[in-house]
């Protein structure tokens, strides 16, 4: 038997997962029937593209493209298939579905984008990682939507995480001080790592919580410091007023978080889950 | 997105009669789920093929309208890959393929059902 190369197998292997996942919970025949038959239809879809001299990239592809373009159909398919057994779905279930969901539309917009212009050039490494950040972000999100027991602490926490994915997601695609790769960005890491700490510290307690978010805005503050004592903020790869409006608006941000954060510690909870 | 009216079909669902029916009077009875994916984008001079999710929720609804009956192939085909399931088109199926076909002249959303009063 000639060996699978890596890409399509891989792939293949995801879409078999992803059924899996989404089959947890159902009535046994379903559930099997459901894995059965895509099996069978990736099995059916690999041997044809070979036969017809598709590269294995390409065949890569066309399954991932299958997968994510039925998300939505899965979903919904779950939902009648649990309505009809009379089972729940369950929380965390409905929750990693639509943090995945919602991750899976926004990669397709650079998927598609690639396929209609040279001008947008993802990796695989490229979608990996942005995918993992998203899932981490909405997952940090649906966390603090279930466990908070005050609207202020959701919505600081709302802004913290959304601040921080911004923060990340700015220092992988090009960073914030100097040109893309310059070191000095590795800075940032410290400021993840203080508000890290500080929400650990405080397990996550408001008042402490207040604490380790305007932690983060000094950390925040004094990297964009360094960076212009240093003189790396420099015209036109990035200029003073670049490089201060930027970090302004993490402070800007971490502080907000930290003041929202204060006013839930200040208040008794509106509810307990 | 509006929700669809009870007994009407989906264009996806249609089209999928229409090929099973095209297939049935070209002699090949039953289809599996790739092979149909693979036929209809043949048919639309497409890219690329209908994804999982849609086409085998279509199929399932296909079968629970009574319109498409499916079973597992003989152990004996399977030759070391995974079994496939296949479905073939019902009486009622047939007269929904034909009625959709007949429609495209006059579009309006096939029915199969009458909507509950």
């Amino acid at each position: 038997m000639t060996p699978e190369p890596a890409a399509r197998l891989r792939t293949a292997r995801l879409v078999v997962r992803w059924v899996r996942f989404y089959t947890r919970g159902l009535p046994a025949a379903i559930a099997d029937r459901r894995v059965e038959e895509i099996e069978a239809d990736l099995q059916d879809q690999i041997a044809d593209e070979r036969a017809n001299g598709t590269s294995d990239a390409r065949i890569a592809l066309g399954i991932g493209s299958r997968l994510v373009r039925g998300l939505a159909a899965d979903a919904a398919w779950r939902r009648r298939h649990i309505a009809a057994s009379g089972r729940m779905s369950t929380p965390v279930f409905r929750s990693v579905a639509r943090v995945s969901l919602v991750a899976a539309f926004i990669l397709l917009l650079p998927f598609v984008a690639m396929q209609v212009t040279d001008q947008v050039v993802w990796s695989r490494f490229d979608f990996l990682v942005a995918g993992a950040l998203l899932l981490g972000t909405g997952l940090l999100l649906e966390l603090a939507a279930r466990k908070a027991r005050h609207h202020s602490y959701r919505a600081a926490a709302v802004v913290a995480i959304g601040a921080v994915f911004l923060l990340v997601w700015l220092n992988l695609a090009v960073g914030i001080i100097g040109e893309p790769g310059e070191p000095a960005n590795a800075l940032y890491v410290g400021v993840l790592a203080v508000g890290l700490g500080g929400a650990v510290t405080a397990r996550f307690r408001p008042a402490g919580m207040a604490r380790a978010a305007l932690a983060t805005a000094l950390a925040q503050a004094l990297v964009a410091v360094v960076a212009l004592l240093t003189g790396k903020a420099q015209a036109p790869v990035s200029s003073v007023s670049e490089v201060v409006g930027l970090n302004g608006l993490f402070v800007a941000l971490f502080i907000v978080s930290a003041a929202l954060f204060w006013h839930a510690a200040s208040r008794p909870p509106a509810r307990a889950r | 997105m509006p929700r669809r009216k009870p007994g009407t079909l989906v264009p996806l669902e249609t089209e999928i009669l229409e090929v099973a029916l095209s297939l049935l009077r070209s002699g090949v009875a039953t289809f599996h789920g790739f092979g149909l994916a693979s036929t209809m984008r043949d048919r639309r001079g497409a890219r690329s093929l209908t994804a999982h999710g849609t086409l085998y929720k279509a199929l399932s609804r296909l079968e629970e309208l009574g319109l498409l009956a499916s079973r597992w192939e003989d152990a004996a085909a399977v030759d070391g890959r995974p079994r496939r399931r296949l479905y073939e088109l019902t009486a009622q199926g047939a007269r929904a393929a034909e009625q959709a076909t007949a429609d495209r002249v006059v579009p309006r959303s096939p029915r199969i059902a009458a909507e509950p009063a």
